[in-house]
């Protein structure tokens, strides 16, 4: 059957929730269909039938095709199964509900069975957990206070029984209950109990073998535990927690388990050994069984207690592994020989029945093949092979228009492309195959409203995909393009999004199977609406490669076409939808001494090929190559493109590639649709690569080849570097190098050869720039930037350069060098890894070993990235998928609680973003509403009547209803403009006609501008159902992957680094506590002063007596024994201490060491002596004086003590001093004096949120991240960022994305139970009887329901009342028939 | 003559200053003899090389045709042929695209800037002899070297 269009299900068979709870004995029973009772599979009769009321009764189910259910009479595709259960011979634990069976014997008497609550205490407790409307976080919450004050009781208020502790006892599953634990050996209660032991064994000789004095801890057995439980009063149920109605303790306690369908453990008939292969859980029934019977044996014959209890022993293990056969604890004689798989095994994980069966589901409809590229395709387009063609269907209703179609495909059949598979005509229940049969007598027979599935044509819409699906991009629509070959093909324009390249890349493609999916997924997934990412707005699907190759080498200044050349690339353009195309050739650039066109010219024809084409696109900006003197650059870097004309500029990467906002295409999808960007991306693909085709464009040993000259000035570079190094180590050899504030010696040498030796490649590249040919393809490829960066050219031709290991030069893997080559200690650049080779010149096998060892560190770090860049990323989507934009502008989630009152503060999109954080680029706008409306009728404005214009405009009622950020925004530009144009006038006012040209502009000008900024602020408005959740944590998270794992970034001073990359962002997300890096920043009130500086981090910086002190002596004399310490007074005042001895004296009073200040003396200004107690040590004094010797150098005499580091560090930007502190102490240190407060950061989010709140909290993980992401270049909007810290704060506290954050941010079991720990989730909902609203997505998702997301956020447009049509009057001569 | 902007003869000062970034392109420095005007000029020297100290008549003309018949902005092969372009030996066709003031200086000098499909010329000088440029203007440039 053809799929259905999507409708919302009737309201009485909708899903409304679900509801956990642990099913009683009887319940079991209802539900099932037999009871269980024979251990054996199958009778003995060579025929395997199963037993009757066995584990394979026929009345459970069906699990092999062909045979029929004994219950409902169907076969296996209708049955569903049916339920049995077994009766256990005596009660076991359940392992799940085993921690919560302890916890409740903990809380209740273990003789009257009540709660251990004081009755008022009791009262109030159930009162708060009777409330309907309790949330299960806080029901939770109530539920741990009882038991913690039940805990305490060790006497019933109710009966006075003694209640000790209650634990796990030793062996797997037991329970202790020790009564008597922590009371007196005279205590009565006690007593009595071992009297009453005393008598037992005196009656009874053989009872003093087993009852020894352990016996006054009292295992808890299933049975007692049972009796127990079933008398808990009703009264006191909810106070465990257990608060629906029909919750009981007592089934905690399994005396019945149910036996599952057959359906989910089918048998396996095999071939080859005659029998068959049951499934984990039958089995594991069947041993149940065994055991059962066994033990009832013996108890019908009275055996041997032992062997009862070990019978019974034996029962609880395997009942726990039925559940979970990962229980722990397992003594090792009753360990099971092989692992099985257990119900839990069953749900959790990755292949799980959560994630990978409901939450993530097998589709039809689906092809995976290789792909491979093909530039003449257009950028919707994807090409399919034939053969996966005519496999993929889809099922098309037939009607007039399209039944001549229909009727051809039928009569192809299922051989010939344009074919069907199956017809299902109206009213039929069974489908025809096409492959046999009368084809042409059905395709005549075919009538409206016949149903054929037909094969995928050309224009079906596809969605295409390739994994890792990290974001939204990764699975986009596409137009199917039938071909004969066998591998998947789309233009290479597309790579990008998918991250795609064609070494053996494979995707999947889905082919949709109604219409309303298809339009869904052409309008939002269709790759034309996705040329943007929504994580900065900058351009994806943009040209590559050869593309930007071939646009570089066409818009060279120097390049020059015949006419016969410039005609032939002209229409190298011309094919496709597009093979009709007008293309006005422009008069040739150069007329005499010959027509020559530039390259230039022809390339402008890609934008615009005729006067006619809509697309008038405008642009200035600066290229890849840069240098000075805007369009005058000599290197021709200074892209001008004028009303489609390339006035000048060659294009490279910034201008044609993807990831910028100054592309043309960027330019041409802002202002002329998505529609017009990829046909002219379609066009430069097809003119660059018939170019490139044309001129040829290899790679060779020529191109890598260094020139005489560059060798020499390589050597020079070589020489000269190594010389600095030397010098540098000789310094370091005699003490006087210099060392940068807060590091030894050997570091600062480190830093600065580093330094040094990464300036050498870098001169290197410069200089093979400089050297190399301009046709050199290394270099035109580095320079147009379609592929490798001048270090590779570099590295290639002139010097590899250092190999690091793990930032830093090759540490030392034998005895104090890195090779046994090397001398012992050596720091030269060669022994500590610099590779002075280039690979062309080839490696010394000693660099060619510290290559490979960066080499490899590369390999490693890819490997640990992807996985744990994987995991942020399911969290962070887990935890932000049902963040929604509503109609009213909020983010809420899925329980309606609000996230954000405005998306990002401003309610705009950050796919509709072109500059940074705004709408629209003003400065871009003016020029192309100045060169596409010139106005020549209309005279030019002047300064001072420009706002007065502008505000005029905007006064009318056309922008009544705009956005304020818009009016606002426009006005500050207009005042730009005007002074701008003040100036001119001021200074060429004179000048006549020609100086009206310079920035000329007009009314007309101003309104259309305004027109187009207006429309543009409000198309960028965020729309409802965007879900901003998903699509923020997607654009948190992809970058992830790109970011190298093991960085360090120095914060200002060389010395004091900060984790960055991905392990940083792991930190903030998790909200760790003790972060790996803490710094503060502290801003210093007066910043222009060092001394000042200085003065601030002695007051910060701990100081310890041992630092200042020049000397500290143990004295011993006859008479007496001290402890002697001198000041160093220089010391001090050089640190600017504000201490003295008597601030000392104080310290060294309060510090832990317990000296009292009549112990401590004061003689001078600089020296003190500390006398230990004599009364107390005695003869012992010289240990206690050596204890002091120790410890008195570590008191803290200044600054903060969690404060281990303090350095001064000019900061960047504005050059004034700061202070960056390591440790945690934003509290003591924003105190400080002569600290601005104001301005004191931490990059400790837990501190901040301690010492400043929540809100600071919040904006502390919005600049972290951003500061991350920034220091690798990764722009994420700010939107994204907001939207993460507003989930992560937004219950008042600081939750992780982790599952303990989650587990606090969400009440859904489903929800929880597929992200992680899912079995606890499900017992744990059981316990409480939680019910599950169905609300988020993954819920949705799980149950086969829209969620509200997206398309589905809306429920009801419009409600309207039947409306009577009122009858049409008959005309009055239609009455009477002639 | 009609269609005619600017006229004057100009001495080669200096080329490629900044080092030569391509092959058949050079660009001119010059300095007008009678407007005392500013000159940048790319030319295609593969087919019409200069020489530094070359001193050349340079004729900017909205128009080929003698009569000021505005040109047509499409190739025409024929318009050609049998207009003014024959009395020289260099010509290009191109648009203005920009003119600006000084930033810097005090004086009131302006630049024309002109792209011949890429290929630039910026003429600077007092704005009296910039009348008539227009942005967007399309505009033809005749070169003929002069003999000493």
């Amino acid at each position: 059957m053809p799929k259905e269009q999507f409708r919302e299900a009737d309201v009485i068979k909708k899903i409304s929730h679900v509801s956990f709870s642990i099913d009683s004995p009887q319940q079991i029973q209802q539900c099932s269909h037999l009871q269980v009772k024979m251990k054996t599979l199958y009778n003995q009769d060579n025929k395997r039938t199963p037993v009757e009321n066995g584990v394979l009764d026929p009345r459970l189910g069906v699990s092999q095709k062909g045979s029929i259910c004994a219950t409902c009479n169907q076969g296996l595709n209708e049955c569903i199964g049916h339920f049995g259960y077994l009766d256990l011979a005596l009660p076991v634990f359940h392992v799940g509900h085993f921690r919560v069976t302890v916890t409740i014997l903990q809380t209740i008497c273990k003789k009257c069975a009540r709660v251990m609550l004081k009755p008022e205490d009791g009262k109030v407790f159930s009162k708060k957990l009777m409330n309907p409307n309790l949330s299960y976080l806080a029901k939770k919450a109530i539920h741990q206070q009882i038991l913690k004050k039940a805990k305490k009781s060790n006497k019933c208020p109710y009966c006075e029984f003694a209640n000790g502790s209650v634990k796990k006892g030793p062996g797997l599953m037991k329970i202790v209950h020790e009564p008597f634990k922590g009371k007196k050996k005279t205590d009565l209660l006690l007593t009595a109990a071992l009297d009453e032991l005393v008598q037992a064994t005196e009656s009874n000789k053989e009872l003093s073998q087993s009852i020894g004095p352990s016996s006054l801890i009292q295992e808890l057995n299933p049975v007692e535990v049972l009796h127990l439980f079933k008398n808990i009063p009703k009264c006191d149920i909810p106070l465990l927690g257990m608060t629906s109605d029909s919750s009981d303790p007592a089934n905690l306690i399994i005396t019945r388990i149910y036996v599952p369908p057959a359906c989910i453990r089918p048998s396996v008939a095999s071939e080859i050994k005659s029998g068959t292969t049951e499934d984990d859980l039958t089995m594991k029934q069947s041993e149940i069984l065994l055991i059962n019977d066994y033990i009832s044996k013996h108890m019908n014959t009275s055996g041997k207690m032992e062997i009862i209890q070990e019978d019974w022993d034996y029962l609880q293990l395997h009942v726990a592994l039925y559940f979970n056969s990962e229980v722990s604890g397992v003594p090792l004689n009753m360990m099971p020989n092989k692992s099985t798989r257990g119900i839990v095994q069953r749900l959790k994980g990755k292949q799980g029945r959560f994630r990978g069966n409901l939450s993530g589901k097998r589709v039809d409809f689906s092809a995976r093949t290789v792909i491979s590229p093909d530039p003449n395709l257009m950028i919707h387009q994807v090409g399919v092979p034939d053969r996966i063609a005519k496999i993929l269907t889809f099922p098309e209703r037939v009607n007039s228009a399209n039944i001549q179609m229909l009727r051809q495909m039928i009569r192809n059949g299922t051989d010939i492309h344009p074919g069907a598979n199956y017809v299902l005509q109206k009213g039929a229940v069974n489908k025809k195959y096409l492959a046999y049969g009368n084809r042409d007598k059905l395709a005549q027979e075919l009538k409206y409203g016949d149903i054929v599935e037909r094969h995928l044509i050309d224009g079906d819409i596809v969605l295409f995909n390739r994994q890792p699906s990290l974001h939204k991009l990764s699975i986009m629509c596409h137009q199917a393009k039938v071909q004969p070959q066998r591998t998947f093909r789309f233009n290479e324009c597309v790579c990008t999004p998918y991250n795609a390249d064609f070494d053996g890349d494979e995707m999947n493609l889905h082919l949709p199977q109604t219409e309303e999916a298809r339009a869904e997924a052409l309008v939002l997934m269709g790759n034309r609406s996705n040329l943007v990412t929504p994580r900065n707005g900058e351009l994806l699907i943009a040209a590559t490669q050869d593309f930007i190759t071939g646009g570089y080498l066409i818009t060279q200044r120097d390049e020059f076409y015949t006419k016969e050349k410039a005609m032939q690339l002209a229409t190298s353009m011309i094919t496709g939808p597009d093979s009709d195309l007008t293309i006005d050739l422009p008069p040739p650039a150069i007329l005499k001494p010959r027509r020559l066109w530039t390259g230039k010219q022809i390339f402008s024809l890609i934008l615009r090929p005729n006067k006619n084409y809509p697309v008038i696109v405008n642009l200035a900006t600066k290229g890849k190559n840069y240098t000075g003197n805007n369009d005058m650059c000599i290197r021709d870097s200074f892209v001008i493109i004028r009303n489609s004309q390339l006035i000048c500029g060659s294009m490279d990467k910034s201008t044609l590639g993807s990831g910028t906002k100054i592309c043309v295409f960027y330019a041409i999808l802002r202002d002329f649709g998505e529609n017009e960007a990829t046909k002219s991306m379609w066009r430069l693909a097809r003119m660059a690569s018939y170019y490139m085709m044309n001129r040829g464009f290899s790679f060779g040993i020529g191109d890598v080849t260094p020139s005489q000259r560059l060798l020499e000035d390589k050597q020079d570079l070589l020489d000269k570097g190594y010389a600095r190094c030397d010098e540098y180590i000789l310094e370091m050899k005699k003490g006087t190098l210099q060392c940068t504030p807060g590091c030894s010696p050997e570091q600062t040498l480190e830093s600065m050869m580093l330094k040094e030796l990464s300036t050498i490649r870098d001169l290197a590249a410069k200089v093979c720039f400089r050297e190399l040919h301009p046709t050199n393809s290394a270099l035109i490829m580095a320079q147009s930037g379609s592929k490798g960066s001048n270090i590779n050219i570099s590295q290639m031709i002139a010097c590899v350069g250092q190999q690091a290991i793990n930032g830093k030069r090759v540490p030392n893997g034998f005895e104090d060098r890195a090779l046994p080559y090397f001398e012992k200690f050596s720091k030269i650049p060669t022994a500590k890894g610099f590779v002075q080779n280039s690979f062309y010149s080839g490696l010394t096998p000693t660099e060619f070993y510290f290559h490979t060892m960066a080499g490899r560190e590369g390999l490693v770090d890819t490997a640990v990235k992807t996985a744990e860049t994987g995991y942020l990323q399911r969290r962070l989507v887990k935890c932000l998928e049902d963040l929604v934009v509503q109609y009213d502008g909020t983010v809420r989630n899925a329980i309606s609680e609000v996230v954000e009152f405005l998306y990002g503060g401003d309610g705009l999109d950050p796919a509709c973003m072109e500059t940074k954080n705004r709408p629209v680029d003003l400065d871009r706008q003016l020029m192309h509403v100045q060169a596409t409306y010139p106005h020549r009728e209309q005279v030019k404005i002047s300064s001072k009547d420009i706002r007065a214009t502008a505000e005029e405009i905007l006064a009318r009622s056309e922008y009544s209803s705009s956005r304020n950020d818009f009016k606002l925004e426009c006005m500050n530009y207009m005042d730009k403009v005007a002074k701008k144009i003040e100036k001119v006038e001021t200074k060429y006012g004179h000048c006549g006609k020609v100086a009206d040209e310079i920035n000329r502009i007009t009314e007309g000008q101003i309104e259309q501008f305004m027109n187009i900024v207006n429309e543009k602020f409000n198309r960028s408005t965020i729309e409802p159902g965007t879900a901003v959740g998903a699509l923020g944590a997607q654009s948190i998270g992809e970058p992830g992957t790109q970011m190298t794992l093991k960085t360090f970034h120095f914060a200002g001073v060389a010395s004091m680094n900060i984790t960055q990359g991905v392990p940083r962002v792991v930190e903030i997300i998790n909200a760790t506590k003790q972060i790996s890096t803490p710094v503060i920043i502290a801003h210093i009130e007066d910043n222009k002063s060092m001394e000042v500086a200085r003065k601030v981090k002695a007051r910060i910086e701990k100081t310890t007596l041992g630092e200042v002190s020049s000397f500290l002596e143990e004295v011993y004399r006859n008479d007496e024994c001290f402890l002697l310490i001198k000041l160093d007074l220089d010391r001090i005042r050089v640190l600017g201490l504000e201490v003295n001895i008597d601030t000392i004296k104080y310290s060294i009073c309060i510090s832990k060491l317990k000296i009292k200040p009549n112990q401590v003396e004061i003689h001078g200004p600089s020296l003190l002596i500390i006398r230990p107690d004599t009364a107390k040590y005695g003869n012992m004094m010289n240990v206690e004086l050596q204890r002091l010797t120790n410890l008195v150098p570590k008191i803290v005499i200044a600054g903060i003590p969690s404060v281990s580091r303090a350095v001064i560090a000019i900061d960047d930007k504005e050059g004034f001093y700061k202070l960056c502190i390591e440790g945690a102490a934003l509290r003591d240190v924003m105190a400080t004096y002569g600290v601005v407060g104001s301005k004191t950061t931490s990059n400790n989010i837990w501190e901040v949120f301690n010492t400043l709140g929540i809100e600071a909290a919040r904006t502390t993980i919005i600049r972290e991240i951003t500061e991350v992401m920034e220091g690798h270049g990764m722009s994420v909007d700010y939107r994204h960022i907001m939207l993460l810290a507003s989930q992560m704060t937004s219950r008042g506290d600081v939750l992780g994305i982790t599952r303990h954050g989650l587990a606090k941010m969400r009440e859904s079991v489903f929800n929880l139970a597929s992200f992680e720990k899912t079995a606890d989730h499900l017992f744990d909902a059981a316990y409480y009887g939680q019910t599950d609203s169905i609300d988020g997505v993954s819920e949705r998702i799980i149950l086969g329901m829209p969620a509200s997301i997206g398309t589905g956020v809306f429920k009801l447009l419009h409600k309207h009342d039947d409306k009577k049509i009122q009858s049409v009057p008959i005309p009055i001569f239609d009455k009477f028939s002639w | 003559m009609a269609g005619i902007l600017f006229e004057d003869i100009f001495n080669v000062k200096d080329m490629d200053p900044e080092g030569k970034k391509f092959d058949r392109v050079s660009r001119l420095h010059c300095e007008s003899e009678s407007f005392k005007m500013d000159l940048i000029l790319d030319i295609n020297t593969w087919i019409y090389p200069m020489e530094l100290g070359d001193k050349f008549r340079l004729v900017l003309a909205t128009t080929l045709q003698e009569d000021g018949r505005p040109a047509s902005q499409e190739y025409l092969a024929s318009e050609i042929d049998g207009s003014r372009a024959d009395s020289f030996e260099y010509v290009m066709f191109g648009q203005v695209y920009r003119i600006e003031g000084d930033e810097t200086e005090a004086s009131s000098r302006l630049s024309a800037f002109v792209s011949f499909g890429g290929l630039l010329m910026r003429l600077q000088g007092d704005a009296n002899n910039l009348h008539g440029f227009e942005i967007d203007q399309k505009i033809y440039l005749l070169m003929k070297k002069l003999a000493f």
